[in-house]
């Protein structure tokens, strides 16, 4: 699938609390060029997770206009931009949430029942979706079966499971030991470079930040800076293997 | 995999909560299956006995001593307007049997132009009926001999009386009768009995017993009171009995039991819905997040909704049949024939209850899953992801 770009023009998004404005972004701009990883960093409360939800179509803007792909997502209905994300946006969380009575590869399939598909198209996506995150042997593993890092792979598993252009990650390795967060980017790596995805993770973790192509840093509601990568880590395998 | 499974395993999430609450819905579906059951059997009850609301008037000493034709109109002019009891219906004993044979059968020979409505549990349609008035010679049989004689509508056949003066006749069937009440009996017109008897000559138009049938419960009661002190003192004193005592006033106790009964059940379902809501309730706010998720992944709110609603609707569901299934099935296998001194026709499980309180334990699950899947509904998927760990 084609990858997607993302631009943002002079983005506007506050919360009311008791009708009191809180402003959180003022007149954001971003491009994000079709298959660019870009990690964000800020503080906390800055406005990253805001910032990502706008862009996966969970909350709309103040004001601005936000395209993804051919998406010009301040137009859409809620229903529209339900249907738009279960199709091009896959999201990936800080917590897996994953359901805990349902198989590794249940879990991965939840999202394709939002789609007319034969049974046997559906098992060849979910195998092949475990098997990039390499858990095609864990299939039948509940979530409790499963460490804190493989859960968090079947949660990608579950992102990509229906081929969306544009992986949207809140600190996906927020809650993961050194180890296990490097196995996580190297898997964001491999879905970048081999599989063409638009990624864009918040992360606090600098080391994290570092396998992306460009880090860009937001500070009360504005991007203060962005940086190109000088020292992209090479892929720790997965891109030599292929 | 698919929705449903999915809602099947949710119920998994924690096993002693559902099933505690499936056993909320089991419990009182299951008395309801009987409660229901009983209730529809009475009504039967109530029903048939309402419908032949009859009282049996003989002579005060035994029914085989006759009562003169005249009884009739004596009765009648008790309530010449009709406003208690609908018809008078004399009968007279014939003591039939098949040539040939040795038994008897019950044989009466009945007036004619009342014996329609008095024995409505003949079962005679507007063409018998008219059948029965065209022909003097037309009798009404029950299954059983009819069965066991071979006799078909339209058939010629002959009986002989067993009491003087030994008349045979010849009748022709219009009516095989098929109520269980009416199985045994052979019903002929008293004029053709009566003429026959004079060409014989023989005056004798008496009756051995006059089938009074009333509108109701009460009426039946007055009349019952009103006849027998009509003819107290004289040469022919009656006696007035309730073909159904029990069935009879069983009508008007009924009156007051399923009115109780449905403030109970009402009351059961309220508790039922509100614990089933609670479950729900409980079930959602834990799994905010998760259902946050499901947004997140591209679940529209309304599949939400009817995700919360579905697996509230399959407790109920799981609950209503393991209440219903077993309560059936033993009152199939031991169908109850008396409850205390009450005899029953027979209780055994009705499909109106059975659907009944299936449907009943949906609805339940339907109420109880509305509020939880509403909040479900409104969950604002941001806040939810944002208040996470
Ligand atoms: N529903 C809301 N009502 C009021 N204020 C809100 C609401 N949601 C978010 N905010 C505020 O918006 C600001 C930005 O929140 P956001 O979650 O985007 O920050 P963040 O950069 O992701 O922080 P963190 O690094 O802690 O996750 C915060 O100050 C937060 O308090
Ligand atoms: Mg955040």
């Amino acid at each position: 699938m084609s990858a997607a770009d993302i631009e943002l023009s002079n983005v506007h998004k506050s919360y009311y609390k008791d009708r009191l404005e809180i402003p959180v972004l003022h007149g954001l701009n971003l491009k994000i060029g079709p298959g660019d990883f870009v990690a964000m960093m800020g503080p906390s409360g800055s406005g990253k997770s805001t910032l990502l939800h706008l862009i996966g179509g969970l909350d709309s803007p103040s004001d601005g206009s936000i395209r993804v792909g051919d998406a010009l997502l301040e137009r859409m209905t809620e229903r529209a931009l339900t249907a738009w994300r279960s199709r091009h946006v896959g999201f990936i969380f800080q917590m897996y949430h994953l359901v805990p009575v349902l198989t590794a590869a249940q879990n991965v399939e939840l999202p394709l029942l939002l789609f007319r598909m034969p049974a046997s198209e559906r098992r060849r996506r979910v195998e092949t979706a475990l098997s990039v995150v390499g858990l095609a042997d864990r299939a039948d593993h509940r979530p409790n079966q499963l460490s804190g890092g493989q859960e968090q792979r079947v949660a990608i598993a579950r992102a990509i499971v229906t081929d969306p252009e544009v992986i949207l990650a809140d600190e996906p390795t927020g809650d993961l030991d050194a180890r296990m967060s490097e196995e996580i980017l190297n898997l964001l790596n491999l879905l970048n470079s081999e599989f063409g995805k638009t990624i864009l993770m918040v992360t606090h973790d600098p080391r994290a930040a570092s396998h992306a192509r460009r880090i860009i840093h937001l500070d009360k509601g504005v991007l203060e800076r962005t940086e190109e990568n000088p020292v992209r880590q090479p892929m720790a395998g997965a891109r030599a293997a292929s | 995999m698919t929705l449903s499974y999915v809602l099947m395993q949710n119920l998994r999430r924690n096993p002693l909560r559902s099933v505690l609450t499936t056993v909320a819905f089991a419990l009182p579906m299951a008395v309801f299956v009987a409660a229901i059951s009983l209730v529809v059997g009475l009504i039967q009850i109530g029903q048939s006995a309402a419908k032949e609301l009859r009282l049996a008037v003989h002579h005060k000493t035994t029914i085989t001593n006759s009562l003169p034709e005249g009884t009739r109109r004596k009765i009648e002019g008790l309530d010449p307007q009709g406003r208690r009891l609908r018809a008078v219906c004399g009968m007279r004993w014939f003591g039939g049997r098949v040539p040939n044979t040795q038994n008897t059968l019950t044989s009466l020979a009945s007036d004619v132009d009342t014996f329609c409505e008095v024995h409505q549990d003949a079962g005679l349609t507007p063409d018998e009926e008219q059948a029965w008035l065209r022909e003097r010679t037309a009798c009404v049989v029950g299954r059983i001999p009819a069965e066991k004689h071979g006799w078909k509508v339209g058939d010629r056949v002959t009986l002989e009386s067993t009491v003087p003066p030994y008349l045979s006749l010849e009748f022709r069937v219009i009516k095989i009768m098929t109520e269980a009440s009416r199985a045994n009996y052979f019903y002929f017109r008293r004029d053709y009995l009566v003429e026959s008897m004079n060409q014989v000559g023989i005056e004798d138009s008496r009756c051995n017993i006059f089938w009074v049938k009333c509108r109701t419960p009460e009426d039946l009661r007055t009349l019952q009171r009103d006849i027998d002190a009509e003819f107290a003192n004289t040469p022919d004193e009656t006696k007035s009995e309730d073909e159904n005592a029990f069935g009879a006033n069983f009508v008007q106790a009924l009156g007051d039991i399923p009115s109780l009964m449905q403030a109970m059940a009402v009351v059961v379902v309220i508790v039922v819905a509100l614990v089933a809501a609670n479950t729900m309730m409980m079930s959602v706010r834990e799994r905010a997040r998760e259902l946050a998720v499901f947004k997140a992944i591209g679940f529209h709110s309304r599949r939400i909704f009817a995700i919360v609603i579905g697996e509230s609707m399959m407790l109920a569901l799981i609950g209503a049949l393991l209440g219903v299934v077993p309560t059936a099935a033993l009152l199939t296998m031991f169908p109850v024939r008396r409850l205390g001194f009450v005899p029953l026709a027979s209780l055994e499980v009705s499909p109106i209850a059975v659907v009944g309180s299936i449907g009943i334990a949906l609805l339940v699950g339907l109420l109880a899953g509305f509020w939880p899947a509403y909040q479900a509904l409104r969950l604002r998927t941001v806040d939810a992801l944002r208040y996470l760990a």
